[in-house]
């Protein structure tokens, strides 16, 4: 074993015997030898200070627990108590006055709306109104959201990544840190999991395939997706879903994705951005190859949608893809 | 009659069903420990939620929504027992200390 490697594993035994005190100790890489032989022990006696007056303050707090803070004086009840019983009044008042569901007249109370419910159907060829708004007569509202998606997920990449790390201690500590807090190999869960995800997985595909045909889309249907893949990874590892998903996968996925979109929708500003222009007819509305563009669309939407879900949660975990 | 009867079989339902949400609600704000929470948490996900489908099943009356709803509960009766398993066990493996001082607490 080497002697970095070395290094490496006593930090991690000191890290998961200490707890995240350690931690910044480890951090100090940019010390040199000298400073740090200094720098370590006193670090360590001091964090073990600190400890110790955190449980000592811990217990303290314990003590005080029933004595008087501001959260008990009987006005603060009385204003939550009010608050929370006028929100819930307000919130039944407002169900009461909603239109009844399903009513073919309630909804047409101004000319866009009647717009819509008119010509949605001809126009685009999609069934599901919703879809037909969103991804052609609003599509660009649609290609913004997909992109604050991608972007958030861009930044959270660019904070937590350990990728391109050259320090082989964060990778261990990274990996330390996952295999500590989460529990791994659990029978229950992967039990469950052999049973869900197939489920989960075929339920999102039929949600964004069927987007443009009944309720549901690239969102919902994406976020089914990543729930998948979360579920997936949390019960079988890594090593596991690296054999169909990994760093590779992502990018090329939701780069072509976000790229379709963004040329279909440039050829719409270009024709005129009248409609999604596109050579597909709208076919017959109802059937699944209908409404032009909608249905590719909706997949490229669901696509970006669960590589960021999948994404934020193991960037958010470990890191790494 | 018929109609009758349905309609406080239902209402029946909704009335026990919302109890045991409401037991899930004043548990998890009572208790103080995450093992004793997750008690009360799981007891609303999944009987709280069975009573309320039921009711809206009776409400509705049998048809293909029912075969829906149906599924939404069992997707809940076996997801919701794993999750509180896998923080009960997150609980135990992490906060070791805690753990066992409310074990030995509750043990005597």
């Amino acid at each position: 074993m080497s002697k970095q490697k070395r290094d490496a594993f006593s930090g991690l035994l000191n890290w998961l015997e200490n707890g995240d005190d350690a931690l910044s100790d480890q951090m100090q890489d940019t010390l040199s030898d000298d400073e740090r032989a200094a720098n370590v022990p006193l670090k360590k006696a001091s964090a073990k200070k600190r400890k110790k007056k955190n449980a000592d303050a811990r217990r303290k707090k314990n003590e005080n627990e029933t004595a008087a803070s501001w959260t008990d004086r009987w006005w603060y009840k009385l204003l939550a108590a009010a608050l929370c019983v006028s929100l819930i009044a307000l919130l039944l008042f407002a169900a009461l006055r909603l239109p009844k569901f399903g009513g073919a007249e309630t909804l047409i109370d101004s000319d866009l709306t009647r717009f819509y419910v008119e010509h949605t159907k001809v126009e685009t060829g999609a069934m599901n109104i919703v879809t037909g708004i969103i991804l052609d007569y609003r599509g660009f509202d649609t290609l913004g959201e997909s992109h604050v998606l991608f972007i958030a997920l861009c930044g959270v990449l660019l904070l937590l990544s350990i990728y391109g790390e050259k320090d082989e201690k964060l990778r261990l500590l990274a990996d330390a840190r996952d295999r500590n807090f989460e529990p791994k190999n659990d029978l229950i869960l992967q039990c469950a999991a052999r049973i869900l995800t197939p489920i989960v997985f075929v339920f999102g595909v039929y949600i964004i395939l069927n987007g443009h045909l009944s309720p549901g889309g690239g969102f919902s249907g994406g976020a089914v997706l990543g729930a998948g893949l979360i579920l997936y990874q949390n019960a079988f590892g890594y090593k596991k879903i690296q054999r169909f998903f990994t760093y590779k996968t992502f990018r090329a996925v939701s780069v072509c994705a976000l790229l379709f979109y963004s040329l279909a929708k440039g050829y719409h500003f270009f024709t005129g951005a009248n409609h999604l222009e596109s050579g597909i007819g709208t076919g017959t509305p109802g059937d699944i190859l209908s409404g032009g563009l909608l249905l590719p669309l909706n997949i490229a939407v669901g696509c970006v949608v669960a590589c960021t879900m999948y994404g934020l949660y193991t960037m958010f975990r470990k890191g790494e893809f | 009659m018929l109609e009758w009867a349905r309609f406080l079989l239902c209402a029946a339902l909704l009335a026990a069903g919302l109890f045991f949400l409401l037991t899930a609600l004043l548990g998890v704000n009572r208790f103080r420990f995450v093992i004793n929470r997750l008690h009360p948490a799981g007891i609303g996900d999944t009987l709280g939620l069975l009573l309320l489908s039921l009711a809206a099943v009776v409400y509705a009356g049998f048809d293909q929504v029912t075969v829906k709803i149906l599924c939404i509960v069992t997707f809940f009766w076996i997801t919701s027992p794993v999750c509180t398993h896998l923080i009960g066990r997150l609980v135990r493996e992490t906060d070791k200390k805690q753990f066992e001082a409310e074990a030995k607490e509750w043990k005597s």
